[in-house]
């Protein structure tokens, strides 16, 4: 920028100075051309006339400096010089003023000298004798003039310089100065020249579209966070260089490490041969999936290469907790195996007295207690049955009667029926409590306090007791069944509540039961909002209470 | 030029990392196939013992090229030449879990479990091992020191289980045999808590140039 500027501003100096320097030159020359041949004119006049009176003396004693005066015959030789010997001289006939006055009276010519610094002006006239007087002088020529003012030109343009780059600098810095001193994040409020305002109104219009670029791509990334942030699973994503971008608090919480874990190495967050694995199959098969056990939960992961036109830009790893799943796919799995199991067994046993009575290998006195036999299996598996079938009625939470009941009333009724079962093993049913009045089903409610009392007397040892106790508040009624049975061992209570769970693993049919008791005492409750506290311990007996809202 | 070396540097810290996370996982593998007395499981010590000579070749070389041709000064040569000393520590780790998992198979299914505290010793290694590899991985200056002081926890370890051996010889002299067997695993597991120590030692002069309180740059 400051080169242009001095650069403009030397070539307009330069061209002024050279332009102004010809036109001066060439009036001024011709000025003093022209006055020169007057005063060599007046001159020669003066002399002519000296010369016409005195002759060759006068012209010997004539003194005129500067001026060269030549007498010359009209042949062409030279009588006279003032300056050279005149004997010496060639003939002057061929000189052009000597022939133009011979011609017309005067004449007048000038020649450049060989060196071309000097340049001779001749004036002749014919004096009267018809001889020839010329007068001449010497004076310098242009290219003398201009050598002459070489110097004073040089000055000049060394001057021309050194102004031009100061104000070159002076301009640039002032051009510049206020393009830096620009406020660019309010390019309109800004008070310069004119020129710079169509920059000014681009820059604002580009930082609007910055702005709301940047907004956009803020708005993203708080989405994006948002949803990492509350995500179950945990996310984590890696650049190409298997450094951390983003992670979030799930994961943070699996790979055990904060928010301080981005921007670092993977590795460095998480190493445990699983991941290093996943990793690796992901990088080369685009995909990978482990699984992890950690702090007591099961994690699924899953590491997916992420291509971006043909090039690996990142990975991207996704966290499952699967703690959940694979315990409900165990329960499921033993559901399964258990209900088989159950229905089985009954089943072969009524087929195989089945099949004695059928071929006559019974012996008639033995017919009637194989019948027996198959009449109390099958109302086995009936029961079982039964009780599958209102479990699944329960799961699926159809429409059930809601009505008002007294559950101190029920505590009775349930417990009149099963006195026969607790008289066999001499076991004394005790009921405490008022009653209570629930908003519940009828049969369901029956249901808990059946199963539980039934529960009590079946793994109650001779002579135990079962007590059953009533009570309630304003809100929320309370029935507890206590015995002095055989107990749940600690590490069971947390799964007796499961189907076909069974303390015992023989599902030995001394007791009876089908191992669905206490799931649907759970169910029942649960769908009266309830809640169940169970304190055993075992050899000690067992409290279950059940905990109902009365609304 | 300095981003290519960084990048080296980075690759030369994650291969660090995988190696010694091969050393926790090895020496895991053979203290489970000890307290289990799964010679199954100890023949999977020998494969990565040799994933780790790898490691330990392929390192070495990334760290010599980096001398050459980096000529590295101050913090980055520091730690080059600990990751050189580094590795042949986790190397020996790698050795020595491939003794124990050889030893495990003449054991015939007996475990070291039922036998004196050689168990509690396989754990205190492990921890030693799983922590010097953390120190480097976190550059955790105080973890490294603990992990150098946690040594005469396994040193003292080891005496127990030796008294025991002893114990158990003089009552059953003809388990002489086996007793020498558990003092051998037990002298590698020793082994191995040293350089455990050697590893956090290393880490400790990557960062500060000072090994065992002597200033070496």
């Amino acid at each position: 920028m400051k080169k242009h500027i001095f650069r403009s501003i030397v070539i307009v100096a330069l061209s002024v100075l050279v332009l102004s320097f010809i036109v001066m030159l060439t009036v001024m020359y011709r000025s003093l051309v022209e006055e020169q041949r007057q005063q060599l004119g007046t001159k020669l006049a003066i002399v002519a006339h000296g010369a016409e009176e005195g002759g060759i003396e006068w012209l010997d004693s004539l003194d005129i400096k500067g001026y060269r005066i030549t007498l010359i015959a009209f042949d062409g030789v030279v009588l006279y010089d003032s300056i050279a010997d005149a004997a010496t001289m060639e003939n002057h006939l061929d000189r052009q003023e000597i022939v133009e006055a011979l011609q017309s009276g005067t004449g007048e010519s000038r020649r450049i000298s060989s060196t071309l610094t000097e340049k001779t002006f001749y004036q002749a006239t014919r004096l009267t004798d018809g001889n020839i007087l010329r007068i001449s002088i010497t004076s310098n020529s242009v290219l003398s003039i201009l050598l002459g003012m070489l110097m004073p030109v040089l000055l000049i343009l060394v001057a021309t310089i050194v102004i031009s780059s100061f104000l070159a600098n002076r301009i640039a810095k002032r051009t510049i100065g206020s393009l830096n001193t620009l406020d660019l994040e309010h390019p309109l409020n800004n008070n310069t020249y004119d020129e710079l305002s169509p920059l000014l109104l681009r820059i604002a219009h580009q930082q609007r579209q910055i702005e709301s670029q940047r907004s956009e791509l803020n708005k993203k990334r708080d989405e994006f966070s948002l949803i990492t942030q509350s995500m179950n699973e945990g996310l984590v994503l890696l650049n190409d260089k298997g450094v951390v971008v983003s992670i979030n608090p799930a994961a943070q919480q699996v790979f055990r490490t904060d928010s301080s874990g981005i921007g670092k190495d993977f590795l460095v967050v998480e190493r445990s041969s699983e991941i290093r694995g996943v990793m690796k199959t992901a990088a080369e098969s685009g995909h990978g999936q482990v699984k992890l056990r950690r702090l007591g939960r099961r994690y699924e992961i899953n590491a997916s290469r992420i291509d971006f036109n043909d090039e690996t830009v990142g990975t991207a790893i996704l966290v499952f907790d699967v703690t959940e799943k694979s315990l409900l796919e165990q329960q499921r799995r033993e559901f399964t195996a258990n209900v088989s199991h159950e229905l089985k067994t009954p089943l072969q046993s009524i087929m195989g007295r089945a099949e004695l009575i059928e071929n006559g290998l019974a012996k008639p006195e033995d017919i009637s207690r194989f019948v027996n036999c198959i009449r109390t299996e099958a109302s086995r598996l009936l029961v079982l049955i039964e009780d599958i079938i209102h479990l699944s009625q329960l799961d699926e939470g159809g429409e059930l009667p809601w009505e008002n009941v007294d559950l101190h009333q029920i505590a009775k009724e349930t417990l009149d029926v099963l006195q026969d079962a607790a008289g066999t093993k001499n076991i004394r049913l005790l009921l405490t409590g008022s009653p209570v009045t629930v908003t519940g089903v009828r049969g369901l409610l029956g249901e808990i306090v059946y199963n539980l009392c039934d529960n009590a007397i079946k793994y109650n040892t001779e002579d135990g007791l079962v007590e059953v106790s009533v009570s309630g508040d304003e809100d929320t009624a309370i029935l507890r069944v206590k015995d002095t049975g055989i107990g749940i061992p600690t590490e069971h209570q947390n799964r007796v509540f499961e189907r076909f769970y069974r303390v015992d693993k023989s599902h030995s049919k001394e007791t009876g039961g089908t191992g669905l008791g206490l799931s649907i005492v759970k169910h029942a409750t649960l769908l009266h909002n309830g809640k169940i506290d169970l304190r055993s311990k075992a050899g000690q007996g067992t409290v279950i209470t059940v905990t109902l809202p009365r609304h | 030029m300095r981003s290519r070396f960084d990048e080296q540097l980075a690759l030369l810290n994650r291969e660090l990392i995988e190696m010694g996370a091969l050393c926790e996982e090895v020496i895991s593998i053979a203290a489970k196939a000890l307290l289990s007395g799964d010679t199954d499981l100890a023949k999977q010590v020998k494969p990565l013992g040799d994933i780790i000579d790898q490691k330990e070749r392929t390192i070495e070389a990334l760290c010599l090229k980096l001398l050459l041709q980096q000529q590295p000064v101050a913090r980055d040569l520091r730690q080059i030449s600990a990751a050189l000393k580094m590795i042949t520590d986790m190397e020996r780790i790698g050795d020595q879990a491939e003794d124990i998992a050889e030893i495990i198979r003449y054991l015939e299914g007996r475990t070291g479990n039922d036998r004196g505290p050689i168990g509690e010793m396989a754990t205190a290694t492990i921890k030693m091992v799983t922590e010097s590899v953390d120190a480097f991985v976190q550059r955790d200056m105080e973890l490294a020191t603990e992990v150098m002081k946690y040594d005469d926890v396994v040193d003292a370890l080891f005496d127990e289980v030796k008294t025991s051996l002893i114990d158990m010889i003089a009552k059953h002299p003809e388990d002489g045999e086996y007793a020498l067997d558990l003092l051998m695993i037990a002298k590698y597991f020793e082994r191995i808590g040293d350089h455990a120590t050697n590893v956090a030692e290393w880490v400790l002069f990557s960062v500060t140039g000072v090994h065992r309180r002597e200033r070496m740059t």
